[in-house]
């Protein structure tokens, strides 16, 4: 692979170098060293940008975005729908009552209300808002996370791109690195992390093994694959980067507590609320601070074509305490922007929160919505972005953009260029073609500045 | 003003009539008005709904000129007209400027307008002729013109370069201008799409990878395949690799097409064997092998989706599945069979094809992906935007399946119906692309008659792309049930001949597995040239196939003496011969098995990656065979084998050939241990490579 000069590092460590570094942990090199190195390097990302991270909070299924940051009041019952708006610590914009904790921490949001896509199925939905690109047969496009990975690399021996719990998303058909190599994959932890005994699978050593053994079994697999490569006089196969990156992660007692929630104060824990999504958010947060430069949180069950009203409120019929899917994501999203404002680190971590799609202007037969990928509503905050504002509009019945339309590759840009990416930077796919961060995508001026 | 003075011209020039459907049509799909983006999205936009790609023009000109209160056309001034005020940006408009007011477009619809508006069909698009439909360039950067003329059924020919839409497959290789100039920038083959009006087709051009000539006549050949592939590779300047050595043809032969590694006794035996026929022989034993039928069933049973949610049934499925294979049923026999099945699902195997998919609908799409390799799925909305399927041709489908009852007994019932949403009435039987057929027969006689025939376009091709992909990796078409116009082979006529064969040899499995094991083109080294390591599509040399997890799994299980666990499965059973997909098994959910709810051809995402790799270097399902006391390993070290004899039997047995003189001397210095412990732990941190490594896990 050519060395990009984008990826070079201001003390002239390329990217090839710390992965190499990151294999050097076992013997004694450590993450806090690791961490020193990166946040001296991190320093030229901080003038072309603030954030130098990400955290997607991604909801799986497609949000409605008339029941959460879209909300039509003056509609017809039947887009109105159940739930009525509340005013937020912004003068004039309201969004819906089961969000109160996002509603006070507004001003640091920027909400897109024009989003809109022609993609209304889950795989294809899912594959435009992660990429930018609209899904084509010809190539399967990498996930802004694992681009993020793929040029940050990994600063430390915790793998660049994280999904919490997992990444089954729109539909589980994307691997998420597309034509990327295997190591910017996102590497699912698994489990639950709202679980007490909450741990990542197969993180520790199986019995009878230990580090001397795990060292000489590398050592061993290095030269079987070595021996048939010399038989191979092509160059195109290298050793196997799954298998090296697992083995860095095994090998570190620190990388193991990056994972482990219980070192977290039982403050901070039910700050982010009991539920997954909070818990999830909770680590993302640990990773971040760790020098993970993109964490995906996975939150499914938002394509609620029936019974909506039970969904996105109590979570089950009867809850007293509503855990739904909105009040669930509130306190976690709410936690998070506060959370990582305390820490100082807001500035330089940007927060999305977005699905495949919208829903349906008018509640179905069945008291849900169904796919509507015209217009729908996305959240930003940190890393940089302005908050306190509303971009673009949707129409009276939320059917449309009413101003200001954003595609999904305009979105992709911003990120991008939030995180210090040139969206025209290319990237290569494994024959040799050139490809961009985002080929048609134009960065919003109210984010990126 | 000469610009008025010109129009004026060609509006008196053009004396013609306009004609709706081939004049005015063409030019609002041009200019991208009915793209799924724009008005022909399934809602239409801004209150104006067109058919996708102009695919309903009665429809359109109703659109146009009834709805509104009739305000999209002004007889009085036509060119006042919504029409033309809006895609001229005269009157705001979404969708900005399509094309200026002055411009020919925008003359042509005015003419129309001014004529009434009406719908002569005074001609019908029989097809489109492309020259040249394939080209081979120089290099990169030359620019060649693609001249579309248009053939209508009164006759008449016309050149609609400059109203034809070109998408290039992939943008970056190669700029499409509008007017059918076309500049490659890449080296390699490319496809662009042409549409006009409903027809679809495609231009293929190719920029040699190199400018140096290559040399094939030394190049190995030993059956037609071979010169197919060997003439695509000239033109493409790839030099193909050598064949493979012995051990490695064996190992890749027993995996295609058993699924399992060759025993120890079977590479001594082939390795030794002098006869200059012994690899057709190696191909005719393995073909006439149980483990054959095994395998194969297994490849059936997950092409056609076989599930194991009523295991009575599922049994009597795959049961049937494993007897057409053993029996080596012609394929299109097999299905006639399934398509005419009825009866009780627990006795009836073929039957269960009606219980693989909820309604008729989801059995047209079913049945069109597996027997015919064609996605109908999106001509339930609207007309397939690529392909020439419409909406009548996936709900007429439908509605021959409609009076299907798919419970335990499945037969056809006394009525039912589907609605096409195009016409809001009962969609009438159809067989797509074809012929309608009569509204209460049972149409399956006619949809099985059309589909085993002999010139039937899709079912042989469907078939053979499948059986190519397994043995070399890749199918002709990628994906393999995405057969259509606008996505061509990579090797059109050698597509073309698999068929012709595989139709003239009686659509029989064994003949066209032993026609390609016996190519050149099967027996190549996968170790690329260096020119060619790139190559992922033109077999210069054999592409390199991860094994499937149930093949992994078994082959895990042979190599350790440890056999996995499946559910309440007899002990020894074996991945390959479960009927149920979900059949709980640790190994296929760490190795990410297909589940079958829908097409196991194209890879699935999902785990594997870190996880994936985790999992085999701290979880159960080698480290517990590799240290068990049943386990091979621990049984030759109590029968006192030497470090070397261990090594060389599992290299043996999980490579299939020896280990080199430098392996050797490498294991012996790291075997070296200072307690019998030791070695022990060493010798198990060995086997655990070598179930690791890229030889083992693919098939190469």
């Amino acid at each position: 692979m050519r060395t990009n000069p984008l990826i070079q590092r201001c003390d002239g460590v390329s990217r090839r170098d710390f992965v190499r570094v990151g294999g050097l942990t076992a013997l004694g090199l450590g993450l806090t060293d690791l961490l020193r190195l990166r946040v001296a390097s991190a320093k030229i990302n901080t003038a072309a940008s603030r954030a130098s991270r990400c955290i997607l909070i991604w909801l799986d299924g497609g949000p409605t975005h008339l029941e959460t940051f879209d909300l039509k009041p003056d509609a017809p019952a039947e887009v109105r729908g159940p739930f009525q708006p509340i005013a937020t610590n912004l003068a004039g914009v309201q969004i819906s009552e089961l969000m109160p904790h996002t509603a006070k921490v507004l001003d640091r949001l920027a909400i897109i209300r024009s989003m809109t896509s022609p993609l209304g199925e889950h795989n294809f939905g899912a594959h435009y808002l992660l990429t930018g690109y609209k899904p084509t047969p010809v190539l399967e496009y990498p996930s802004i996370g694992s681009v993020v990975a793929h040029l940050r690399g990994a600063a430390s021996v915790l793998p660049p791109h994280v999904a919490v719990p997992q990444f089954r998303v729109g539909g589980g058909r994307l691997a998420g690195n597309g034509f990327l190599s295997e190591a910017s994959r996102p590497f699912s932890v698994g489990g639950d992390p709202a679980k007490p005994d909450f741990r990542v699978r197969d993180l520790d050593f199986y019995p009878g093994i230990d580090d001397e053994r795990i060292d000489r079994r590398q050592t061993f697999l290095s030269a079987l694959d070595g021996f048939q490569r010399e038989v191979e006089t092509s160059d195109a196969a290298p050793s196997d980067p799954g298998f090296q990156q697992a083995y860095r992660l095994i090998s570190s007692r620190e990388a193991k507590q990056a994972f482990d929630l219980r070192d977290e104060s039982p403050a901070t824990r039910q700050r982010y609320g009991p539920r997954t999504v909070g818990q999830s958010c909770l680590l993302a947060r640990r990773l971040i601070e760790r020098g993970v430069p993109f964490v995906t949180v996975n939150n499914p069950g938002w394509d609620t074509h029936t019974n909506a009203y039970t969904r996105l409120k109590e979570g089950y019929t009867g809850a007293k305490v509503p855990v739904g899917l909105i009040p669930s994501l509130d306190q976690a999203l709410a936690a998070m922007v506060g959370d990582l404002d305390d820490r100082g680190l807001l500035d330089e971590t940007l927060i999305v929160v977005m699905g495949e799609f919208g829903r349906t202007p008018k509640l179905n037969v069945d008291g849900g919505r169904d796919h509507w990928p015209r217009v729908f509503s996305v959240a930003l905050a940190g890393g940089g972005v302005p908050g306190g504002q509303v971009i673009g509009a949707s129409d009276a019945t939320g059917e449309g953009p009413a101003e200001r339309p954003v595609t999904p590759s305009d979105l992709a840009a911003s990120i991008y260029t939030l995180l210090g990416l040139d969206p025209h930077q290319t990237l290569e796919t494994p024959d040799g073609r050139p490809v961009h961060l985002s080929r048609d995508g134009r960065p919003l001026p109210e984010l990126v500045g | 003003m000469s610009a008025i003075t010109l129009a004026m011209l060609l509006t008196t020039a053009a004396a013609a009539p306009v004609d709706f459907d081939t004049d005015v049509l063409p030019i609002l799909t041009k200019a991208g008005c009915n793209a799924a983006s724009c008005h022909g999205s399934a809602a239409g936009r801004g209150g104006f709904k067109l058919s996708l790609f102009a695919g309903d023009p009665a429809a359109d000109h109703t659109a146009i000129v009834h709805q509104l209160e009739g305000r999209r056309v002004n007889y009085v001034h036509p060119k006042s007209s919504l029409l033309i005020a809006k895609p001229t940006w005269q009157l705001d408009h979404e969708g900005g400027l399509r094309f200026d007011f002055d411009s020919p477009e925008s003359e042509t619809l005015a003419q129309w307008i001014a004529e009434g508006a009406t719908r002569r069909r005074l001609r019908r698009l029989v097809r489109l002729e492309i020259e040249p439909e394939e080209l081979v360039l120089a290099g990169p950067g030359e620019q060649v013109q693609v001249n579309v003329t248009a053939v209508f059924d009164d006759g008449s020919r016309r050149a609609v370069g400059h109203r034809a839409v070109y998408s290039p497959d992939d943008s970056s290789a190669v700029e499409a201008d509008g007017q059918g100039a076309l500049v490659v920038r890449r080296r390699g083959r490319h496809v662009v799409v042409v549409r006009y009006l409903s027809e679809v087709s495609t231009v293929q051009v190719t920029v040699p990878l190199s400018d140096e000539p290559v040399d094939l006549d030394s190049a190995a050949r030993s059956n037609w395949i071979d010169d197919e592939v060997l003439a695509m590779l000239k033109t493409l300047r790839l030099a193909p690799s050598p064949p493979a050595d012995d051990a490695t043809l064996l190992r890749r032969l027993r995996l295609d097409l058993t699924g399992r590694l060759p025993t120890p006794g079977e590479v001594a035996e082939y390795t030794a064997d002098r006869r200059a026929d012994k690899y057709a022989r190696l191909v005719d034993r393995l073909l006439d092998g149980d483990e054959f039928v095994d395998y194969w069933t297994f490849r059936f049973a997950a092409l056609l989706r076989l599930r194991g949610g009523d295991p009575p049934a599922a049994h009597a499925f795959h049961g049937w599945i494993r007897e057409q294979i053993k029996s080596n049923a012609p394929l299109d026999q097999m299905a006639r069979t399934l398509l005419l099945a009825e009866g009780d699902t627990h006795e009836v195997g073929p039957a269960n094809f009606y219980r693989a998919a909820g309604d008729a609908r989801a059995q047209a799409e079913y049945t069109s992906e597996v027997l015919l390799g064609v996605r109908l799925r999106c001509a339930n909305c609207h007309n397939h935007p690529l392909d020439r399927w419409t909406q009548d041709d996936y709900h007429g489908l439908a509605a021959i399946f409609a009076r299907m009852e798919r419970s335990r007994i499945v037969r056809l019932g006394p009525r039912g119906e589907v609605t096409n949403p195009r016409t809001g009435e009962a969609a009438v039987p159809r067989i797509p692309g074809d012929k309608y057929l009569e509204a209460d027969g049972d149409g399956r006689d006619d949809l099985a008659d059309w589909l085993t025939q002999g010139d039937n376009p899709y079912f042989a091709k469907a078939m053979v792309n499948r059986l190519w992909k397994a043995m070399l990796g890749r199918g002709l078409i990628e994906p393999t049930d995405d057969l259509r116009q606008t996505n061509p082979a990579t090797h059109p006529r050698l597509l073309a001949r698999l068929a012709e064969d595989f139709v003239a040899h009686g659509a029989n499995l064994r003949h066209t597995l032993r026609t390609i094991a016996l190519s050149a083109t099967y027996q190549r080294s996968a170790v690329a040239t260096s020119a060619a390591a790139a190559d992922d599509r033109f077999y210069s040399h054999a592409l390199t196939k991860p094994l499937e997890a149930e093949v992994l799994a078994d082959a895990i299980a042979d190599v350790t003496g440890i056999a996995e666990k499946f559910g309440e499965q007899p002990k020894g059973t074996r991945a390959v011969t479960l009927v149920d997909p979900a059949t709980p098994s640790a190994a296929l959910d760490v190795l990410g098995r297909c589940s079958r709810q829908e097409t196991c051809e194209t890879s699935p995402g999902g785990s594997g990656g870190l996880t994936t790799r985790l999992h085999l270097m701290n979880g159960a399902l080698l480290n517990a065979r590799i240290a068990s006391d049943e386990g091979r390993l621990r049984q030759q070290l109590a029968a006192g084998r030497t470090s070397d004899e261990v090594v060389r039997g599992f290299y043996i047995r999980a490579l299939g050939r020896q280990p080199r003189d430098e392996e050797a001397k490498y294991w012996k210095t790291q075997l070296a241990a200072p307690s019998e412990g030791e070695r022990r732990r060493r010798l198990e941190d060995f086997l655990w490579s070598l179930l690791s490594c890229q030889e083992f896990t693919t098939n190469h």
